[in-house]
């Protein structure tokens, strides 16, 4: 069956909107020079780099790693440390943290993926605390709890021509979109390959994949070692972005979790699940942070800002983010089981074999 | 001159013990190529288990495999998919989130790395088990009977020289189950070799070559269909005593 000329040409619609987006993003801080918005914006590209990283294992392959903090934290503090300690530039230091993270994730998932469902889950948590508490103690080389705070970095410079000195968050921002958009290529190129057909199949049935000639472990490795590359470029993109880190803001468990619901908010085992599930989660974020919801409650007249309820809303909604993330896990996982995007798949797909249907009626 | 053809398959003493329980005990037979053996027996003669240690997800505790001649034993399921021998299971495992057709692409990648390629072959299988209209639906989504056809087009996609069909006919109507036999029958025409555990005696002596009768584990009799059902120990183990 050939597509017919109109469906290629709906085809190519996709293509189009993503060019047109990434071109617009890319022009954008020609117009916008807020640096809170740019702020947001490049939260928002590292979460997207960190949900479509963790969607290669956990989404396609539905292993549901709650331990990429390990990977992140690896990218972070291998490209700061050798920036502080030894004076080596970021551009080299993410050699050596990148490839450190991908061998680390293949001796992890060479143990670990003998695991299935729950256990899994459980060894993830656990390697990632086993790197967060070598964060807190190795202090000659983290300098532990009170982490590192990093002086600068060096300006950079190509041919002798300066391209930027880091002093401003614009080149974070085209950083973040670059590997924003290359994940994002990755992912549809994977949905499309051996490994994403392969994972999918491992997803749905592990005895039944490996019975049509999978062999599990090596796959899911390949998958995990993917991941865990791209999730510590984003950590080391943090890392420097922010010129602080400390065990809890790089390997810490908060990290591994919202990881995991940017995924699964945004709809697991999507190409663009996690942006969704990025643009809602940072939006949240922003929100409960700035006290907007606060506001909003008191502004639609629910809670009375001068009583008790108020103020201890305004005193303490904007630290509850992991609670607020917790309920809408409980809704999404309830409601819409397969995100947000996966959710408004569903109704095409239903809507369209009701239509098949009743064509083949009539 | 050519020697006379060696087994495609053999299975020699092989015993599977669960801790004190034989589930399968001493069992040898061998098979020809393009032929179609029937496995029969009651309920946890174990039919089942035999398949898991032929195709590795059981390592036999005693005995060997020897498949084409190649010593089978400690490989896994991938390995002995990739050898030429794959199996279905008695309860239906599609991948549900898939389509159909996507489900038999994964069966197809084992022998291509190219997914085109594994989309032609996967359309030319969902042809022959007579699905090809519904290569666009969820594979959860599907019927029984067609769930059934989807795991013989998949494994069929794995280009395999020897298929293990676990119970492909049961909870089928029999107008469902008849598609089935011609199938099979259709599958030997190609050349494939068949091991087929059913349990309807009917389908079982239409379409088999040989039958080798399970019970307790144990290898209870062998021989061309109607040996077997004439074979007084067999109609004893299906039916009890008082009959004979």
């Amino acid at each position: 069956m050939r597509p017919s000329p109109q469906s290629r040409g709906l085809a190519l619609l996709p293509v189009v909107l993503g060019v047109a987006a990434v071109v617009a993003l890319a022009i954008l801080p020609k117009y916008v020079e807020s640096p809170y918005a740019l702020q947001l914006m490049v939260l928002f590209f590292l979460a997207v780099i960190q949900g479509e990283a963790w969607n290669l294992i956990g989404g396609y392959g539905g292993q549901y790693s709650v331990g990429h903090a390990a990977y992140f934290g690896i990218g972070a503090y291998t490209v700061i440390v050798l920036l502080q300690s030894k004076g080596l530039a970021p551009w080299w230091g993410l050699f050596p943290a990148l490839l450190l993270a991908v061998v680390v994730a293949a001796i992890v998932g060479s143990i670990t993926f003998r695991l299935r469902g729950p256990y899994f889950v459980l060894a993830s948590i656990a390697v990632a605390e086993i790197f967060r508490l070598a964060a807190l103690n190795w202090k000659q080389l983290t300098n532990g709890a009170e982490g590192i705070l990093l002086s600068g970095i060096p300006p950079l410079v190509i041919g002798g021509a300066q391209i930027t000195d880091f002093s401003s968050k614009v080149p974070f921002y085209y950083m973040g979109l670059a590997l924003a958009v290359v994940t994002v290529l990755v992912t549809i190129w994977f949905q499309g390959s051996k490994l994403g057909y392969y994972l999918q199949a491992i997803r749905e049935d592990q005895d039944a994949a490996n019975s049509l000639g999978i062999p599990l472990t090596f796959y899911k490795n390949v998958a995990l070692m993917i991941s865990a590359f791209f999730t510590a470029f984003a950590g080391a993109l943090y890392g420097l972005y922010v010129g602080f880190i400390d065990p809890q803001t790089a390997v810490g468990l908060d990290i591994s979790v919202q990881i995991v619901l940017t995924a699964i908010i945004g709809g697991i085992g999507t190409v663009l699940g996690p942006v969704v599930g990025a643009a809602l989660l940072v939006a949240l974020s922003e929100a409960l942070r700035s006290n907007v919801l606060t506001d909003l409650l008191i502004g639609s007249g629910l809670v009375d800002a001068g009583s008790g309820i108020g103020q201890f809303l305004r005193d303490n909604l904007s630290h509850a983010h992991m609670l607020i993330y917790g309920v809408l896990v409980a809704l999404t996982i309830l409601y819409m089981p397969d995100g947000v995007l996966g959710g408004i798949k569903n109704q095409l797909r239903k809507r369209r074999s009701r239509a098949a249907a009743a064509g083949g009626a009539a | 001159m050519s020697a006379v053809p060696e087994p495609i398959l053999e299975i020699k003493s092989v015993s599977k013990f669960f801790g004190g329980l034989a589930a399968n005990s001493d069992v040898s037979f061998t098979m020809d190529e393009g032929m179609i053996l029937g496995l029969i027996g009651p309920n946890g003669a174990g039919k089942t288990t035999l398949f898991n240690c032929i195709t590795g997800y059981y390592p036999p505790t005693k005995g060997e495999i020897l498949f084409k001649g190649q010593r089978l034993n400690g490989m896994t399921p991938d390995q002995v998919c990739k050898l030429g021998m794959v199996r279905t299971w008695q309860k239906v495992r599609p991948l549900a989130k898939l389509s159909v057709l996507d489900n038999v692409v994964v069966g197809a990648l084992v022998r291509t790395g190219s997914v085109p390629e594994a989309r032609e072959i996967a359309r030319e299988q969902l042809h022959v088990v007579k699905m090809a209209h519904k290569a666009d639906f969820l594979a959860g989504g599907l019927p029984i009977g067609e769930r059934k056809k989807l795991e013989v087009a998949r494994v069929l996609a794995t280009k395999p020289d020897l298929l293990l069909l676990d119970e492909v006919m049961g909870g089928l109507n029999p107008a469902e189950s008849e598609d089935i036999i011609q199938l099979i029958l259709d599958i030997k025409k190609r050349g494939l070799t068949q091991m087929v555990i059913e349990h309807d005696m009917k389908a079982i002596m239409r379409i088999s070559d040989r039958i080798v009768v399970l019970n307790s584990g144990e290898k209870l009799a062998e021989g061309a269909p109607q040996e077997v059902v004439s074979n007084p120990e067999v109609v004893t183990a299906y039916l009890g005593e008082a009959h004979v």
